[in-house]
């Protein structure tokens, strides 16, 4: 094992989660070598042994405590000296979250089970081995623990993810410098030890012999280490005094690293501005976990979980800004260094994370102590307005202000001047008996249900254009028509059947954005009569060239040379929901919800300006001519998208996987994150 | 007193041992980039078997389902299985295997066998819970220093010293 770890080379290893390889042979060889150590060092320990493992509970024999700390120290010594020697980095070890709720419940739960049974799931291992049936029996509950742990998870989905707080470090949590800390669990482990041998003793009455020279070794060689590594931590020559004051000169060498890393920093008023400005190509990238990133981020961040940071920032290395943020500075500045490791010359982190950023740009006026001038003052109520959407009441009004057309969308306005004309067929896609009752005149009613179909065993597929050729054929619509496309509640409505007429080559079309509550807001005329149609004969001459399958979508997933496009709502993209075989994303795509790019008016979505979507997009992909594949669950909310992108805004290489996240999450061969 | 002394002698310093879990928890970190592990192994196996008995419905449920249809392929299987393997290398080297239901001279066969299948569904339940066992949270987190994982461990022996009381005729002599 140390040959393995030594061809590392004299720098720094790159372990196997680094590299993403724990799938491989290789590191199954490993795991189960390991896995020797781990059960022979369990069993030599007497852990093969439930009766002696139960013993601490009873205070009979102490040597669970004895063994455990003195690993746990060990390792943890012994990794923060690889992490000073430049051997291996933190984040090339896979940190657990903390989840407060469920690890407090779980832990309860655990120590009744283990007191009970009499084992825990490693040594009851080391115990088969020696031949405990007992042990064999608990191996068994615990399987079928496990078990019921998976057929209860919707039950217990809340509590598994009560209080996630991520991954977060015991000397964050108690505001002390990490140095310090290992002092202290040293100190804590060696009076713990010594009060185990005292224990046993008045138990057993017997002498402690032998045991006290390796304890007293053990002991003083824990302590010295300890203490030796704040010192180095603090970059002085070690001296006798440095335990007395090592606190303090661990801090002073904290305020030198972070001097020292500003380069790396972007202040929270410069990120504030530049956002504001909406800069081109300033990616900015949220790290926390998606349930803190729903509850607030920062207007059009990303939400990337630290594991896919790799993946998903592929298509921004080294072009334009991305700035790492999270609620403290721990994790951007793991993340940061892991980047710049890769490679990445562009990536920043915010300093202070968003709590500064809160603190520092968003406090209000009236709460500071000092008194600011007035373009200090102005700046704040900018920013308030643009980070917190509090606007000034007199720029809020009830209906979006749409110009006459703005690209493809048009207004009542605009659709009332061509109601007269012959080539002008409107398209009202709301149900019944809505549309019977009222509707604009001449305009047809669609369901745009009726132009999907199954194909290939995946439901809700777009039709072929020869089926869509013929269904159009029977509403009269001609190639020289222009289309406009009036929907209910749902814009993705519209843009589907905006996508039909694409794919017969039709780009003749408009949407009225607000559907048919603009129209009715706008006051004109609505009517109940039913229009006459004279069926015409659409040819068939599209050429579907935007609609890709999932073969193409993986070849852009290995080849990391596109965008992905993830539009479904945050918690599906995170795998929280699912309503698919499998839950997650599409390896590196990015999440960028539909609705973002809607602003609903009393219960109806409007597209937002074309102006405010383009700031927004222009800071996720990198430039007009960027491949950017666009899919949901089923093609419907990625329809949404794909007008947005392509119609609206004028990117030129948008393709749409219509078969979308329930094919991909049915074709168990298809990695998913 | 002597014959005590031999039958504790039999197992290794508890603090050379623990020295040689630590290394063996520090070189796990370093090439496999994870601690130890053994809780997420059973859950493996738990999702393979349930995948025999009823195939789609394990593949469609929220949990076991992420882990497709190969759960065994992960490598925290394999290190159970070494866990295994070691553990009867060192029995063997030291002689102590003996097929029994290690228990209280006076408890019975019965008592200790629902206890520990009990105890076993509690921890099997637990671990997944929380996200790893006294392996991988106790053991491997508390060395990386997290605080959840040391929240784990103190809730371990809260739940533990809590009800020990009840549970101890299995012990008796």
């Amino acid at each position: 094992m140390p040959q393995l770890i030594c061809s590392g080379g004299s720098g720094m290893i790159n372990t196997m989660y680094q590299l993403d390889t724990l799938d491989s042979a290789k590191a199954f060889l490993a795991a189960l070598l390991i896995g020797v150590a781990f059960g022979f060092f369990l069993e030599r320990a007497g852990f093969g042994s439930s009766r002696k493992l139960t013993g601490v509970f009873y205070f009979r024999d102490m040597a669970v405590i004895k063994v455990m700390f003195t690993a746990v120290i060990t390792a943890a010594l012994g990794l923060t000296c690889c992490v000073v020697l430049g051997i291996v980095s933190i984040e090339g070890v896979y940190l657990m979250p903390t989840v407060y709720g469920a690890y407090i419940v779980g832990g309860l739960i655990f120590g009744v089970g283990f007191v009970m049974g009499g084992w825990c799931p490693g040594t009851a291992a080391a115990g088969v081995a020696s031949g405990k049936i007992d042990a064999l029996i608990f191996l068994a509950g615990a399987i079928i623990g496990s078990a019921l742990f998976n057929e209860m998870f919707g039950l217990i989905k809340p509590l598994y993810e009560s209080g996630q707080r991520g991954v977060v470090f015991i000397y964050d949590t108690l505001g002390i410098s990490k140095g310090t800390f290992n002092v202290l669990l040293s100190i804590a482990a060696v009076v713990m030890f010594w009060g185990c041998e005292w224990i046993e003793k008045r138990k057993t009455s017997q002498s402690l012999g032998d045991n006290t020279t390796i304890l007293k070794t053990v002991s003083v060689a824990i302590l010295s280490i300890a203490i030796v590594l704040v010192a180095v931590g603090s970059g002085l020559p070690s001296s006798p005094q440095i335990g007395a004051t090592a606190g303090v000169i661990s801090s002073e060498s904290q305020l030198l690293e972070a001097v020292e890393m500003a380069e790396d920093h972007i202040e929270p008023e410069e990120l504030a501005e530049r956002m504001l400005r909406q800069e081109p190509g300033l990616i900015v990238v949220d790290i926390r976990p998606v349930v803190e990133y729903l509850d607030y981020h920062l207007p059009n961040a990303l939400n990337i979980q630290m594991k896919d940071l790799h993946h998903a920032l592929v298509p921004y290395k080294n072009s334009g800004t991305i700035v790492l943020y999270s609620n403290g500075m721990t994790h951007p500045v793991q993340a940061r260094d892991s980047l710049f490791r890769s490679g990445y010359t562009n990536a920043y982190i915010l300093t202070d994370g968003l709590n500064g950023f809160i603190e520092r740009c968003l406090t209000p006026i009236s709460l500071r102590d000092e008194i600011l001038p007035k373009e200090t003052a102005d700046k704040i109520r900018a920013w308030r307005a643009f980070f917190l959407g509090l606007a000034a009441p007199q720029e809020k009004p009830d209906i979006p202000d749409v110009p006459l057309s703005d690209g493809l969308l048009v207004n009542a306005e605009w659709l009332e001047r061509q109601l007269e004309s012959a080539d002008t067929k409107i398209l009202d896609l709301r149900v019944q008996p809505e549309y019977n009752t009222s509707h604009i005149r001449n305009s047809l009613s669609l369901n745009v249900e009726n132009l999907r179909i199954n194909l290939d065993g995946v439901g809700s597929m777009l039709q072929p254009a020869d089926m869509l050729a013929r269904h159009f054929s029977g509403m009269g619509i001609r190639p020289t028509d222009m289309v406009v496309i009036v929907y209910g509640d749902k814009t993705q409505d519209a843009t589907l059947v905006g996508i039909a007429l694409e794919r017969l080559g039709h780009t003749a079309y408009r949407i009225l954005n607000g559907g048919f509550a603009a129209w009715k807001s706008a006051n004109k005329v609505v009517v109940s009569e039913l229009p006459e149609i004279v069926s015409s004969s659409y040819p068939v001459t599209g050429t579907d060239n935007f609609s890709v399958d999932y073969r193409t979508v993986l070849e852009y997933v290995k080849s990391r040379k596109g965008i992905i496009l993830d539009v479904r709502p945050s918690d599906y993209y995170s795998g929280s929901k699912s309503d698919e075989a499998r839950a997650g994303h599409i390896p590196g795509a990015i999440n960028r919800p539909y609705t973002e790019d809607l602003v609903i008016v009393n219960n109806v979505p409007w597209f937002k300006p074309a102006k405010e979507l383009s700031g927004v997009y222009s800071q996720i992909i990198p430039s007009k001519d960027s491949t950017v594949i666009i899919h949901c669950r089923t093609g419907h909310q990625a329809s949404q998208t794909y007008f947005v992108l392509k119609r609206l805004l004028g990117y030129s290489n948008i393709l749409w996987y219509d078969a979308g996240w329930s094919e991909w999450a049915a074709k168990k061969e298809l990695p998913i994150e | 007193m002597e014959k005590h002394n031999t039958t504790k002698n039999r197992y290794m310093n508890p603090y050379l041992a623990g020295i040689g879990l630590g290394l063996t928890l520090l070189i796990s970190f370093l090439v496999l980039g994870a601690g130890l592990g053994a809780s997420s192994g059973l859950a493996r196996l738990a999702a393979c078997m349930e995948l025999c008995v009823a195939k789609t419905h394990t593949l469609s449920s929220q949990y076991f389902g992420k882990w497709g249809q190969n759960p065994m392929q992960y490598y925290l299987v394999f290190m159970l299985a070494g866990t295994f393997l070691g553990g009867l290398c060192s029995a063997l080297l030291a002689n102590r295997t003996k097929l029994q239901i290690e228990r209280g001279k006076q408890s019975s066969i019965r008592l200790r066998s629902v206890l520990a299948l009990i105890g076993g569904i509690l921890v099997g339940f637990a671990s997944r819970l929380a996200q790893g066992c006294t392996s991988g949270q106790a053991l491997s987190g508390t060395a990386l220093l997290l605080t959840g994982s040391f929240v784990f461990l103190v809730c371990i022996f809260v739940g533990g010293y809590a009800t020990a009381y009840l549970f101890r005729r299995q012990w008796n002599d």
